[in-house]
């Protein structure tokens, strides 16, 4: 079977969006780390030079593009795997199991994903894009050669808004719900399903990717619109 | 006189010295011959997947949406082979005997001899399938003994051995699906032979989704339909298991034998109620394990943990020492008739002995806490162990019988009584599988060759792997190949549009008749009749009414059935009025063999002739032969015997004492 | 166990063959008694029908003892019904109560097409298991069965997703349609013995294209085949087929 064909069998597919999955519940991982130190309270100086750094390493800009094209892929790949299989079934049923024999959150993967999409949109279109290619307050600091962008004090008067807070609790409960179901399910499609490893996946999966990430990274905004 | 072309010389050379002896199709011509295969079940799929690999143009029908489902797919317990693993002393000759012995001396030596010398190929060719029979721990194959045998050479994938065999039939015959060699004709009901010439040369089918009649040219025919047991309606059989294609061969001129062998196997759920639709079995193996018991008092309402051991009545460890619980199907299905017929029965029903596995149980959790080098535990800690062995020998036994009946087994004993499971009786075959017919073959439970009598547990999946791998794909190449001139013929000859406008007719005629009743209902009539007169006990008197019965049954149904629906699409209701007609005809023949054989051998019990101890009584010197009947017409049947002659077993009372 | 009889409201679905549009009729069971199984209800549902000059309900069945695979009722938004590990021909009254209303769906998969009310094609499943669904070993070729020693964990598994009846409920379970449960099943068996390693990749690759070609949907790992699947074939067995399909996709030549 050439790569191309393989691709595109279901378990192909699949396997791309558990790869590109893998790689963005690595990211999030790493964002979560720089992104508290939105909380510390230094005027913004570890996170405005960590910003700057990030935003001019060729290494990390070349993988933050990368970065883009993944979720765009595992987004299109989901999208077509969710577009085949409702058409797998043209007559519905008239009455549906509902949590009887699956959990919800396992059923509602795309709706989760195109809510975490928008979200995506949203907070590149208010963090990202600004950050990048429009002009900024600079901010100095001590031990740093010239003013940089201060994307922090941006940051905080963002989430003087409930509406902006809202929207991002909402964004990471929705993290929340496709990680419990994603992180486990992509082991599941590479074959890792193994009954002394199980527990662990699980646990990694639950508690770190759908518990402790989505409520860390909520916690910003809402620390931030609390302490104002 | 019947010419069974039974090769000369000794028994144990006859198979070899015929396939040395036999004619061959060269694989260019084998490309140019074209079989029909009907029935997909252990005997018809083996056929058609070892045909197919041969090079032959094979048809394979069944009237399920696909192979796979064929009834074999339901045998529970195990598959024969003396394989001798177990160095308990098995060999061919063993099998052979006690298969001779346990179908009661009615069947035919040389036949039975070949199914046990390639019993062993059989399992090997699973085992190179990937069927997963039950190992040890050393990775080898595990055994397990069955009733009416004393060595263990029962090979077995838990309670499911059937269902794994067929699956590997199954796949080789995808296999040959995918290749081309077979084409497929699921949810297709054969409804009549092609004859031309004399010679079986098609058949017509119909297409049970759109009605449509078909035609089918085929060299040559093999009838793999499987049993009867559904004439009696209640039976272990499926609900679609039929006689029609051993029916319609019938009457094209193939005799039909011993059709009054009927096996009623020991270990069913009992009926619960004029609604059931059919009896399930609970595997024979049970009684490795399982003991039987009837309360020593007449009409006993106690629960069964009320009555104290001493007031159990274990009957067949008291009658039959030896054999104990493990005694033949016959046996012990008589001997469950008689305690319920005395009064001693057990249920709401009266109709039911227990089988009981406190006794394993115990004993299994006694050796379990050996194993685990458990000291001084509890009864109930041991008990909880046996448990846990029993689940798993037997676990799916166990659940289906919770699932029907709402009680719990671990708890209480299971109750069970006979039902009809399957029959010995069918289309005669030669030596070579050859009907009388030329051309018209007979594979499995639809042919009558091998169980004699009565079938011993375990080896119906034996013959019907035995007929389809490795005797069939033989001896049909001995007819073959004096066909190879033959060109297919052209469908549109008069033989194929007479034939197909016959089964028109018949259609016609059920769909014109527009009664008031179901087809259902006539069933139920005719299986009532069967049961209560063709049953576990037939007498002189009961055989002659029952025949009038029928007689008057079938009047009944020709007036006034009513088959809802049309003829030119998907009818299930007209499936089953054809089958039920075909089998309003076949149960009278039934009972007219039953009165003609005036003996009682195997499952067939003439209550005129039994020892003073209520046992079955062969009459060797009048009845040592196999009856085949001639079909002449409704009702008008010409028998013909085929003798048998014992050369190797000596045939004596048979003892299980 | 207490017996006890009911009247039950049936909403069944009726479509008179392949091409017709479909609805759902209202039916009655009367008397019906606790000791029947469900296929016995609509027995006596159909006996009715007949006496009324009406059509019976179609439905698949044929051993009733759970192994054939044949029935295949939706019952109330699950396939077999609501008893685990069970048929729908092993499912008995006692799971309903006087008065319930009970809906009964076909199969629903485009891949399943309804023949007539509650029948529908499965010969999809024939089709993928002629793609690679066995051993390719001529009669008369095998070695004696014992020269090929299996550890016996390894045959219980192989035994336990050969325990497979093919009824489909698995698809007919999956919000997606997915026959993955079917495929791994016959996969895994293959792949669990030693006999089955020598076509195991095209087998993988042919089994899953085959799949695809039949318009089955992806697998999402909800887990409501393994939940619904009247022999309780495990999850397990889809990570061996997504195991295999990766080996072969990654190690084929072809």
């Amino acid at each position: 079977m050439k790569w191309s064909q393989f691709f595109n069998t279901s378990i192909g597919k699949k396997l791309l969006v558990g790869a590109t999955g893998f790689f963005l519940c690595s990211f999030v991982l790493v964002h979560l780390a720089g992104n508290l130190q939105l909380l510390y309270k230094d005027g913004g100086k570890a996170f405005n030079t960590y910003a700057q750094f990030m935003g001019h390493n060729s290494l990390i800009q070349f993988l933050a593009w990368g970065l883009k094209i993944v979720i765009l892929l595992h987004a299109f790949v989901a999208l077509q795997l969710t577009i085949s299989n409702r058409a797998a079934r043209p007559v519905k049923y008239q009455v549906n199991p509902g949590n009887q024999t699956s959990s919800w959150y396992s059923r509602q993967m795309a709706i989760m994903g195109s809510i975490l999409l928008i979200f995506i949109v949203v907070h590149l279109a208010q963090l990202w894009a600004p950050f990048h290619y429009s002009e900024m307050p600079t901010q100095s600091y001590e031990g740093v050669s010239e003013p940089i962008k201060d994307l922090y004090s941006v940051t905080y008067a963002l989430f003087q808004n409930p509406l902006w807070v809202v929207l991002y609790v909402v964004g990471m409960a929705a993290l929340s719900f496709h990680l419990v179901h994603g992180f486990k399910s992509a082991f599941q499609t590479f074959g890792l399903n193994h009954s002394k490893y199980n527990g662990l996946i699980n646990f990694i999966g639950i508690w770190l990717f759908a518990v402790a990430i989505p409520i860390g990274f909520a916690a910003i905004p809402v620390v931030i619109y609390l302490n104002k | 006189m019947l010419n069974a072309k039974i090769p000369a010389g000794p028994l144990n050379t006859k198979w070899e010295d015929y396939k040395g002896h036999c004619k061959l199709v060269n694989p260019a011509n084998k490309r140019n011959l074209e079989i029909i295969v009907i029935g997909t079940g252990l005997a018809g799929a083996s056929a058609a997947a070892s045909l197919g690999e041969l090079g032959y143009k094979v048809k394979a029908f069944c009237f399920q949406d696909s192979p796979r489902r064929a009834h074999s797919i339901a045998a529970q317990g195990g598959i024969n082979a003396a394989k001798n693993y177990q160095n308990d002393g098995d060999s061919v000759y063993r099998l052979f005997y006690d298969t001779v012995k346990g179908g009661d001396y009615r069947s035919r030596e040389a036949n039975v001899h070949r199914l046990a010398e390639v019993s062993g190929n059989i399992i090997d060719q699973c085992v190179a399938q990937g069927v997963p029979f039950a190992r040890e721990y050393g990775g080898l194959l595990s055994n397990r003994s069955f009733g009416g045998t004393q060595v263990q050479r029962t090979f077995y994938a838990a309670g499911q051995t059937g269902q794994q065999l067929l699956l590997g039939a199954y796949s080789a015959l995808e296999r040959q699906v995918a290749l081309g060699n077979v084409t497929q004709y699921s949810r297709h009901e054969m409804l009549d032979i092609v004859k031309i010439d004399g010679k079986a040369r098609g058949i017509i089918a119909r297409n049970l989704i759109t009605g449509q009649l078909e035609r089918h040219f085929g060299h040559a025919v093999l009838i793999c339909s499987g049993g009867y047991g559904n004439v009696f309606f209640l039976s272990t059989n499926a609900m679609g298991s039929n006689v029609t294609a051993a029916w319609k061969a019938t009457q094209t001129g193939a005799y039909f034998a011993n059709p009054c062998f009927t096996q009623i196997h020991p270990t069913c759920i009992p009926v619960s109620g004029d609604h059931q639709s059919k009896l399930t079995l609970m595997s024979e193996s049970l009684r490795n394990d399982g003991r039987i018991w009837v309360p020593k008092k007449k009409d006993d309402n106690r629960k069964s943990s009320d009555i104290p051991e001493d007031e159990r009545d274990y009957y067949l460890e008291r009658r039959y020492p030896a054999f104990g619980n493990l005694v033949p199907r016959d046996v012990a299905s008589r001997a469950a008739k008689e305690r319920c017929d005395a009064g001693y029965g057990v249920g709401t029903s009266k109709q039911a002995v227990y089988l009981d596995f406190a006794a394993a149980i115990e004993r299994y959790g006694s050796i379990e806490a050996n194993k685990r080098q458990m000291h001084g535990v509890s009864k109930e800690e041991i008990i909880k162990l046996g448990k846990e062995v029993v689940a798993e020998k037997y676990g799916n036994l166990f659940d289906m019988y919770a699932k029907i009946t709402g009680e719990n087994p671990y708890e209480t004993p299971m109750r069970i009584y006979p039902a009809v499971h399957y029959t010995m009786g069918g289309l005669w075959v030669d030596y070579e599988l050859q009907t009388t017919v030329p051309g018209l073959y007979s594979l499995g439970e639809a042919n009558f060759s091998d169980h004699g009598a009565n079938r011993l547990g375990a080896s119906a999946l034996m013959q019907g792997l035995a007929d389809g791998y490795f005797v069939l794909p033989y001896t049909i190449g001995n007819y073959l190949a004096d066909e190879i001139r033959v060109k297919a013929i052209p469908t549109d000859h008069p033989a194929f549009a007479e034939a197909e406008s016959k089964v028109r007719d018949n259609i016609a005629k059920l769909m014109s008749i527009k009664g008031t009743k179901s087809v259902d209902f006539f069933h139920k009539k005719l299986g009532k009749i069967m049961w209560d007169k063709c049953g576990m006990a037939r007498n002189e008197q009961g055989l002659k009414e029952a025949i009038e019965e029928i007689k008057v049954l079938r009047g009944e149904f020709y007036k006034d059935v009513r088959i809802p629906g049309d003829e030119n699409e998907f009818n299930p209701e007209l499936e089953k009025a054809g089958r039920v007609a075909d089998f309003l005809e076949l149960g009278e023949l039934m009972c007219i063999d039953a009165l003609n054989r005036r003996e009682s051998c195997g499952g067939h019990f003439r209550e005129e002739s039994q020892t003073e101890e209520g046992e079955a009584k062969r009459d060797d010197e009048n009845f040592s032969y196999v009856a085949a009947w001639e079909y002449k017409g409704p009702s008008d049947y010409v028998l013909h015997k085929e003798p048998l002659v014992f050369e190797e077993v000596k045939p004596t009372q048979r003892s299980y004492k | 166990m207490e017996h006890y009889n009911m009247n039950l409201t049936l909403k069944v679905w009726r479509q008179k063959n392949k091409n017709a549009q479909g609805n759902f009729e209202t039916l009655q069971a009367k008397n019906i008694s606790s000791e029947m199984s469900f296929l016995e209800m609509f027995d006596v549902v159909n006996e009715e029908l007949i006496n009324e000059g009406k059509e019976p309900v179609a439905f698949d069945h044929d051993c009733r003892e759970g192994i054939c695979g044949m029935c295949s009722m939706h019952i109330n938004g699950r396939a077999h019904g609501p008893w685990d590990g069970t048929t729908t021909c092993q499912l008995h009254m006692r799971a309903f109560k006087d008065g319930d209303t009970i809906t009964v769906e076909p199969w629903r998969a485009g891949a399943f097409p309804v023949l007539k009310d509650l029948t529908v094609d499965r010969t999809a499943f024939d089709r993928i298991i002629e793609a690679g669904g066995y051993v390719s070993v001529n009669t008369g070729n095998a070695q004696d069965a014992n020269n090929i020693p299996i550890e016996k964990h390894k045959a219980d598994l192989a035994f336990a997703a050969a325990a497979c009846i093919g009824c489909g409920a698995c698809v007919a379970a999956c919000k997606n349609s997915s026959a993955m449960l079917f495929v791994s099943a016959k996969v895994s068996q293959l792949a669990l013995l030693p006999q089955g390693q020598p076509e195991k990749r095209t087998r993988a690759l042919n089994m899953v294209a085959q799949m695809d070609k039949e318009g089955f949907g992806s697998c999402t790992n909800t887990g409501a085949c393994e939940a619904e699947c009247p022999k309780e074939i495990s999850l397990t067995n889809i990570a061996r087929l997504n195991r295999e399909f990766i080996n072969a996709g990654f190690t084929s030549e072809k």
